[in-house]
Parts: structure tokens; C-alpha cells; sequence
């Protein structure tokens, strides 16, 4: 609960390990933490891979819980599935968070939730340092509600790209993750 | 007939979808309220080791992860026939307290706040946590973070993370806390009663004060005179984390109590064509279908609920305000000599916030508890493993996890009955009812029936979703409207 160090990136892979296309953020995270060199997949990892610091975690939660966790940091990258059902399966997305639609602003996201960006306006109008505009890399699955740890084939084959999508959005592209340049940007 | 739908656009977040069909007067003849199902859990779990199913369940529902750590703890502990250590079971309790608070908080403010702080009349644009914050300010608007941080802060130390716990196993815990975070958590304990008693004053300015809301709170708008069950300890008092199921009658007459394990006797499940999901009802009852009174066997399990089948509460600030609450809203005994019932849906806003208090003060007699900091806080399990069942109340009704295994403690076969389940039916009821006060004659008044049935169905805080996150971030609402031929004559639509 400690705030973090000036500085730091915050990337945080979203969604339900266990609802099968919902927990590709996670997937991608991993990819990173395996890049990055963090050695603790079950909790938040953190490393220094320059002069800027980042950190690396999961959630299964959304709206406030989410606003709470990226206090204190300076810039964050959120890794998730979206269901627009504009572009195939497996399609990488990098957006800001101001580019989604935010019908839930000015309402309620769900019946126990506000919205992320209602959340972040509420964040700081009470003070909170919160990242100016979070990056979302989005991976388009077609998302169903059935319980699973598999992903579909397409959205599997989308993890190596959106993590080279992650990393280049953190100044540290590697050569041999993924194709280079996101499906869809 | 005709034929209104509320639906989903996106699926990430889960979704309501509401059909209302209307008669040849262009009256409201039957509405057909659908929430998805969250389909292959058992599938997935059968074949794991149960002592995984603290953990893994956690991850059914974003909304009360910590409930579902606990109900398969506790089903856990009785699939190897284990008791937990005193000090574990009060370290459970603490945790659940702690989210109990976080919890019941974050649905007064944020979610009911929106129909009751800034008014259930106000402009769209209003009716959210920011126009809750405007209404009450900026510095109980920090009150509410800080006091959402202090419920994590009480989770991340007892169950090792701030979500998502994962420190209750069969037999107990798997650690102990510090006389260092027990101090913390007295401290908390302390600013969460002030936190609890502001609230509820601001509930009286606000609400009590208000002729218009008083109205609504004692009005027959939202009410149905059912049958209400919850968890409750040997005074017959709530209690969240461990005790009997009772279940008392519309009239105040308790229908009686049963263990936990007990609950295929009491619970059986009505089947109806149009959705997935089944209708538990009262087994001793019966089922006669999505109608209210003694006769009736649906039943609630809410916040209001645990209140109607209480005699007390089991903490000294929060009797005060549970005489306060029936004193207010039901004078009159009941005639069974208990206290009077309270049906209007909407009380459960209040019922919530004495929840919120008893939270707050149990929070603060755990945390004193010589025992709290006993190093003995696990039972190693030794019997085979068969099969157990494991209650609590989820702040959105009761919770009951019930797993079988093999003799090598895999499971063979899971059945979870989960809060918003037990109110389907009486959700179902309300949202008639909202659509019954905004239609007739073949004239729909949009706003008021979507504001109204979001209101009916918020007081329930039903969990309708088990993706545990959204973007792009709403839960869209569809009312489709069909005419006495069955055609579409209208649909709403709503992000609420």
C-alpha cells in the first residue's frame, strides 16, 4: 500500500484468468515479467530496466478498485480483452483510455461499479496523482461466459504482439516479440 | 400480446434484459427479467483439489471475491470434517468485516447514492459518484475513499492481498497477524464506527428529512410482503460469517432455522422456460409462482432480510439503530409479538448502512480479542475427505458453497447457491412493478420505467456479471416492449 517511486510505469494486465478470452491481459503480463526478468508471477513483480522503473501486476477488477491502484503512478499501461465486434478475434488494439466510449461516465458502469474514467475524474477531484492518461493495449476476442483457463487460438496468437506492443509503449523493444507493429493500431 | 426488452450489447460485463409484454388494453401482462449464467464452473472444478477452491472461486465474481473465499473455506473445512482453531475463525471474521465495510460502503455511496443522495429525479448527469460527491462535498467524498482503503488495508493483512484473499485453507488460516497489524486494525476499527454513525446521520438529513424520500421508503411502490432469510447466531442476531439459516414468514412468525448443510431440506428450485437460471424458493411453502404473501414460498436474502429475521442486532451502536429502523418504518409488533417487517425494498438502503455499523464495531471487538494474535490458527486436517457444505452471508444474500470429492480430496461434483440467486424471484416481482407503474394503457413513460426499475433492481445490489472487470466499462440495460400481437412496439435502452 506503499506509494511508488517518482517515476514509475505501472502495467497491469486486467480481467478473469478463468473466463477464458477475459484473462489474455494476464497472459501478455506474463510475457513481460518474462522479459523484464521479474521472477514472481503470483504477485506484483517489479524491476528497474533503466532510469525509469516498472512494475508489473494483474486485477480482476475494474472502475474504483482500479483508480485506487494506480495511484501514486506517474504512467500506466493496461493490458485486457474488448469486445467491439469490429475487428476479428485476436486483433491488437493500442488506444487511450479517452478513445473508448465511456457511456458510463456520467452513470454507473454496472450495478456495482462506476466506470474507469469516472473513476479517474472522481480520483482527482479528491487529490489523488493518478496517470495522466493510461495507455490500454486491447485485444479483441469474442468473448463468451464460460469458464475456462484456455484461450481461443486466435487470441493466444495475439499475446507475443501485444506484449511487443507493451514493451514498445515502455521504450524497450525486443527483437523476436511478436511482428513489430500491432494488428489494427 | 404485446412485447418491452432491457439488453446487452457487450458481454463482457454480463447484462440484464427485460421483456415486458403488454395485453390487448395496452396494459403490463407479463414481464420476463434474464441474467446469464456463468456456464461450466462445476465442469472446470471437478477433478481439482478442493483446498484450491478458496482461491479459485475468488475468481467467479469480481464483486465479493471474499465472500466466495470464505464459503469454500468453510465447505472445505467440512469436507475434512476439521473445526478451525477459535483464533482462525476470528481472523476469518475480521477479514469479513473489513470487507463487509469496503463493501456496504461502496453500494451506499456509489451505487444507491445516485437515487438517494442526489435524488432518484435528478438530471442523468447527476446520477453518479461524482454528482453524490457535489452534492456531499469533497471531503466526505475523501471519506469514502479512505474508507474503501481502510476495508483493503484489513483484507491485504489477514488475507495476504488487498482483493482477492488467500489465506483461508481447510483447518483454518495460514497465518497469524502482529500485535503491530492487530493495533492497526483497532485503529481502523475505531474511525470505521465514526465513518458508519456519519453515514447514517447523512442518511437522516437526507432521506429521512425528505418528505418526498419518506414516501417512497413507506410507500407501496417497492414493496412485497415475502418471505426473508439470513444467517444468525444463537441470540437470533446477523451474523455474516458463521451461525443457523432462519427463515421468518411475511406476518413476523418464524417458519424456523436449519444448518447450513441442511439446505436441500428448505431449498428447492422453481424451473421456468425463458431463462437459465432457476427460482429457489421455500420447499415447506411451495412454489405458486411470482406472487408475494405467506402463502407464497419466495423468499429475500438481502440486507433488509437479515433485519426482518433478526431479533437484534449483536452489537450496542447497531441495536440502536435496529430499534430506530422498525421503530421508523414498521411500529406496530408483529403478530407473532417480534418486532414489525419491513417490505419496501427500498429500506434496504438504510438496513444496509446498521449493517454497516454492526461491520464497523464488530471490526473493533475482533481486533481487542486476546485470542486475535494466537499463533494457533490452523487445524492440519487428518480424516478422509468427502463431501461438506460451507454458508455465509454475502453482502448480497446468503452464499452456499457445497463440494463433494474422492478419498483423495478431488472433487467429484460442486453446487454453489450465491446471493443474487435467492432473489431472482422477488426481482423479478419488483421489476413488474415498475413496469405495471409506468405503463398503461399502451402509454410508456421511458425515464420514470427505466430510473424506476434500475432502482427496484439496485436495492437488491444483484450481481449480474461474473467477468470481473469492463471495458469499454458499462452494463447496458434493453427493455423490449411487445404489443398483444407479440410485435415490437418499443425498445429502451439504457447504460446504467
Amino acid at each position: 500500500m506503499s506509494e511508488p517511486p517518482a517515476g514509475t510505469t505501472l502495467v497491469l494486465g486486467l480481467g478473469n484468468p478463468i473466463l477464458g478470452d477475459d484473462g489474455v491481459g494476464w497472459r501478455v503480463v506474463e510475457e513481460i515479467e518474462a522479459v523484464l526478468g521479474a521472477s514472481t508471477p503470483a504477485s506484483p513483480g517489479a524491476c528497474d530496466p533503466g532510469p525509469d522503473r516498472v512494475e508489473v501486476d494483474r486485477l480482476s477488477l475494474g472502475g474504483l478498485r482500479l483508480m485506487e491502484r494506480l495511484i501514486g503512478y506517474e504512467r500506466a499501461i493496461l493490458v485486457d480483452a474488448i469486445a467491439t465486434g469490429e475487428a476479428p478475434p485476436g486483433t491488437v488494439r493500442c488506444l487511450r483510455l479517452d478513445d473508448l466510449p465511456d457511456r458510463g461516465r456520467d452513470r454507473l458502469a454496472s450495478a456495482h461499479d462506476s466506470s474507469l474514467g469516472a473513476a479517474l475524474v472522481l480520483g482527482r477531484a479528491l487529490g489523488a496523482q493518478l496517470p495522466v492518461a493510461p495507455w490500454i493495449v486491447a485485444v479483441e476476442a469474442d468473448l463468451d461466459v464460460e469458464v475456462t483457463d484456455q484461450l481461443s487460438p486466435a487470441v493466444a496468437g495475439a499475446v507475443p504482439r501485444a506484449a511487443a506492443e507493451v514493451l514498445r509503449l515502455l521504450g524497450l523493444e525486443t527483437a523476436g516479440m511478436g511482428k513489430g507493429s500491432a494488428d489494427g493500431a | 400480446m404485446q412485447r418491452i426488452t432491457i439488453d446487452p450489447i457487450t458481454r463482457l460485463e454480463g447484462h440484464g434484459k427485460i421483456e415486458i409484454f403488454l395485453d390487448e388494453h395496452g396494459d403490463v401482462a407479463n414481464t420476463y427479467f434474464q441474467i446469464p449464467e456463468l456456464r461450466g464452473f462445476e465442469r472446470f472444478c471437478v477433478g481439482r483439489p478442493v483446498e484450491e477452491m478458496p482461491v479459485l472461486t475468488n475468481r467467479i465474481c469480481g464483486v465479493c471475491p471474499e465472500a466466495h473465499h470464505m464459503a469454500a473455506a468453510k465447505a472445505a473445512d467440512a469436507v475434512y470434517h476439521v473445526t478451525p482453531p477459535r483464533p482462525a475463525r476470528l481472523l476469518r471474521e475480521l477479514l469479513y468485516s473489513g470487507f463487509y465495510f469496503t463493501d456496504h460502503t461502496t453500494h451506499f455511496y456509489a451505487l444507491g447514492g445516485p437515487d438517494f443522495i442526489v435524488g432518484p429525479d435528478a438530471p442523468v448527469s447527476e446520477r453518479s459518484i461524482l454528482g453524490v460527491v457535489r452534492k456531499v462535498g469533497l471531503e466526505i467524498g475523501g471519506r469514502v475513499i479512505q474508507a474503501r482503503r481502510s476495508g483493503h488495508r484489513v483484507i491485504e493483512i489477514i488475507g495476504g492481498r488487498g482483493v482477492h484473499p488467500v489465506t483461508a485453507v481447510p483447518g483454518g488460516m495460514t497465518k497469524s497477524i502482529t500485535e503491530a497489524e492487530r493495533a492497526e486494525i483497532e485503529e481502523i476499527g475505531r474511525w470505521a464506527i465514526e465513518f458508519a454513525q456519519g453515514s447514517l446521520q447523512l442518511f437522516d438529513q437526507i432521506v429521512l428529512n425528505d418528505p418526498a424520500y419518506r414516501d417512497l421508503l413507506t410507500g407501496e411502490a417497492y414493496t412485497d410482503r415475502t418471505y426473508y432469510m439470513g444467517l444468525v447466531d444463537d441470540g437470533q442476531r446477523p451474523n455474516f460469517y458463521d451461525g443457523r439459516v432462519r427463515v421468518v414468514a411475511p406476518d413476523g412468525e418464524p417458519l424456523g432455522s436449519y444448518e447450513p448443510a441442511e439446505y436441500t431440506d428448505w431449498i428447492a428450485e422453481h424451473v421456468e422456460p425463458w431463462t437459465y437460471l432457476k427460482f429457489p424458493y421455500l420447499k415447506r411453502v411451495g412454489w405458486k409462482g411470482f406472487v408475494d404473501g405467506k402463502e407464497s414460498g419466495v423468499y429475500v436474502a438481502s440486507p433488509l432480510a437479515r433485519l426482518n429475521v433478526a431479533d437484534g442486532m449483536a452489537t450496542p451502536l447497531a441495536q440502536a439503530e435496529f430499534e430506530r429502523f422498525f421503530a421508523t418504518l414498521a411500529p406496530e409488533p408483529s403478530a407473532s409479538g417480534r418486532h414489525g417487517m419491513v417490505h419496501n425494498r427500498l429500506a434496504t438502503h438504510w438496513a444496509r448502512l446498521i449493517e454497516l455499523l454492526y461491520a464497523a464495531e464488530r471490526m473493533l471487538e475482533l481486533a481487542r480479542d486476546p485470542e486475535i494474535t494466537s499463533d494457533d490458527v490452523r487445524t492440519v486436517p487428518t480424516e478422509k475427505p468427502t463431501e461438506g457444505v460451507g454458508t455465509v452471508e454475502a453482502p448480497r444474500g446468503t452464499l452456499t458453497h457445497h463440494y463433494w470429492t474422492d478419498e483423495r480430496g478431488l472433487l467429484t461434483r460442486v453446487n454453489l447457491v450465491v446471493g443474487t440467486t435467492n432473489n431472482y424471484a422477488p426481482i423479478s416481482m419488483s421489476v413488474r412493478r415498475a413496469a405495471q407503474s409506468f405503463i398503461r394503457s399502451g402509454t410508456v413513460v421511458t425515464d420514470g420505467l427505466l430510473n424506476r426499475v434500475e432502482m427496484a433492481f439496485r436495492s437488491y445490489d444483484p450481481c449480474f456479471g461474473c467477468a470481473t472487470h469492463s471495458l469499454p466499462g458499462q452494463m447496458p440495460l434493453e427493455v423490449t416492449i411487445h404489443d398483444a400481437d407479440g410485435a415490437i412496439v418499443d425498445v429502451l435502452r439504457q447504460y446504467c
